[in-house]
């Protein structure tokens, strides 16, 4: 099917890494390892977005910021800190939550996302965004001392509605926000989120690969997942055809 | 016949903690209530009235049960059973 309006940023595949463009939503525990992850790699512009400040508990695994950055923007103490280890990144900040109001306009603008936002809702939304700008993603989250990481190619098959069809309910998931997650686990999942973005720009075959990792056992495992025959997003008779603010109503899953 | 099953972090507490259990059953269906009978709580965590609830997966090996039967996907000796929850964190 098709992916909605291409991005109009461009083809990923024919830009490659060094002249990419790529959208962090969320500059937490995941998108702190990311973004420097990134930076090395050479990419050409991030973009960060995010609109909580620092807080002293988040030092221990959001490793762009230090104590003196406890009370900033989470985007500005990030762009500080990758302009001093990447003079050359060009970074974009937006302080704002990622919303139905600017979603698609947001990721439009860039070759891909990568997704390592706090509660479901924001998943959701960006997952439907990215896939009618047709825009590739790799959505990742870690809780404890599990993570997962999803790469997603700009015409789903299969998209993160493919594996998790639609926002919980508060009472189906028990183990968000309270529960913390480790420092090593999220460096783990974000090292293996932007692995399958680079091979995304690069042209390598890696959608629809889901990254799981166990830091009690240590087990990192990929394995394929297949596209929903009826997902309403990617599927053939596509139910989502553009952001509808009440779709991602639900309870609030984290701060 | 006795599969094993790994139980992802959510689940533990209803396993004592345990990450992987074994069950008895032929089926991923026949597992789950072997599995209700050892650890009393887990399949509603696992089932609604439709089947396997939305945000959780269950992998026979690398396949997704969805793909395959459902709960009605027959084992064969030496095939392990996954359950990948949904998360948001980070």
């Amino acid at each position: 099917m098709s992916g909605g309006t291409r991005a109009a940023a461009g083809d990923p595949q024919r830009t490659g890494r060094r002249g990419a463009s790529v959208l962090l939503v969320g500059v937490g525990g995941l998108g702190c390892p990311a973004a420097i992850a990134l930076a090395s790699a050479g990419v050409a512009t991030i973009g960060l977005c995010d609109d909580d400040e620092v807080e002293l508990t988040n030092l221990h695994r959001q490793i762009l910021f230090g104590e003196a950055d406890v009370g900033s923007p989470k985007v500005d103490a990030a762009a500080r800190a990758l302009a001093a280890r990447a003079p050359g990144l060009d970074v974009k900040v937006h302080r704002t939550r990622l919303l139905p109001e600017n979603a698609f306009e947001l990721v439009r603008a860039h070759h891909l996302v990568l997704e390592g936002a706090d509660n479901f809702a924001t998943k959701f939304l960006v997952a439907d965004a990215c896939l009618l700008a047709g825009v590739p993603v790799v959505h990742a989250s870690a809780v404890r001392w599990v993570g997962t990481a999803l790469a997603v190619g700009p015409r789903g098959g299969p998209c993160y509605r493919c594996l998790f069809e639609d926002v919980p309910a508060g009472d189906d998931v028990p183990n968000c926000a309270e529960a913390g997650v480790l420092g090593p686990v999220v460096g783990v999942v974000a090292a293996a989120q932007v692995d399958l973005a680079l091979a995304l720009l690069d042209g390598a075959p890696v959608a629809g690969e889901l990254a799981t990792f166990d830091g009690r056992t240590g087990a990192l495992r990929r394995r394929a997942i297949p596209a929903r025959r009826e997902c309403p997003l990617c599927g053939p008779a596509p139910r989502i055809r553009r952001i509808a603010p009440e779709t991602y109503a639900a309870p609030a899953c984290a701060g | 016949m006795e599969t094993i099953v790994r139980i992802p972090t959510p689940l533990r507490t209803l396993t004592g903690g345990a990450d992987e259990v074994t069950a008895a059953g032929g089926t991923v269906g026949e597992v789950i209530e072997d599995l209700e009978r050892k650890h009393p709580g887990i399949r509603d965590r696992l089932l609604d009235d439709k089947g396997v609830r939305r945000f959780v997966n269950i992998y026979v090996g690398e396949e997704d049960v969805r793909f395959l039967d459902g709960l009605k996907t027959a084992l064969k000796s030496g095939d392990q059973i996954s359950i990948v929850p949904a998360i948001a964190g980070g």
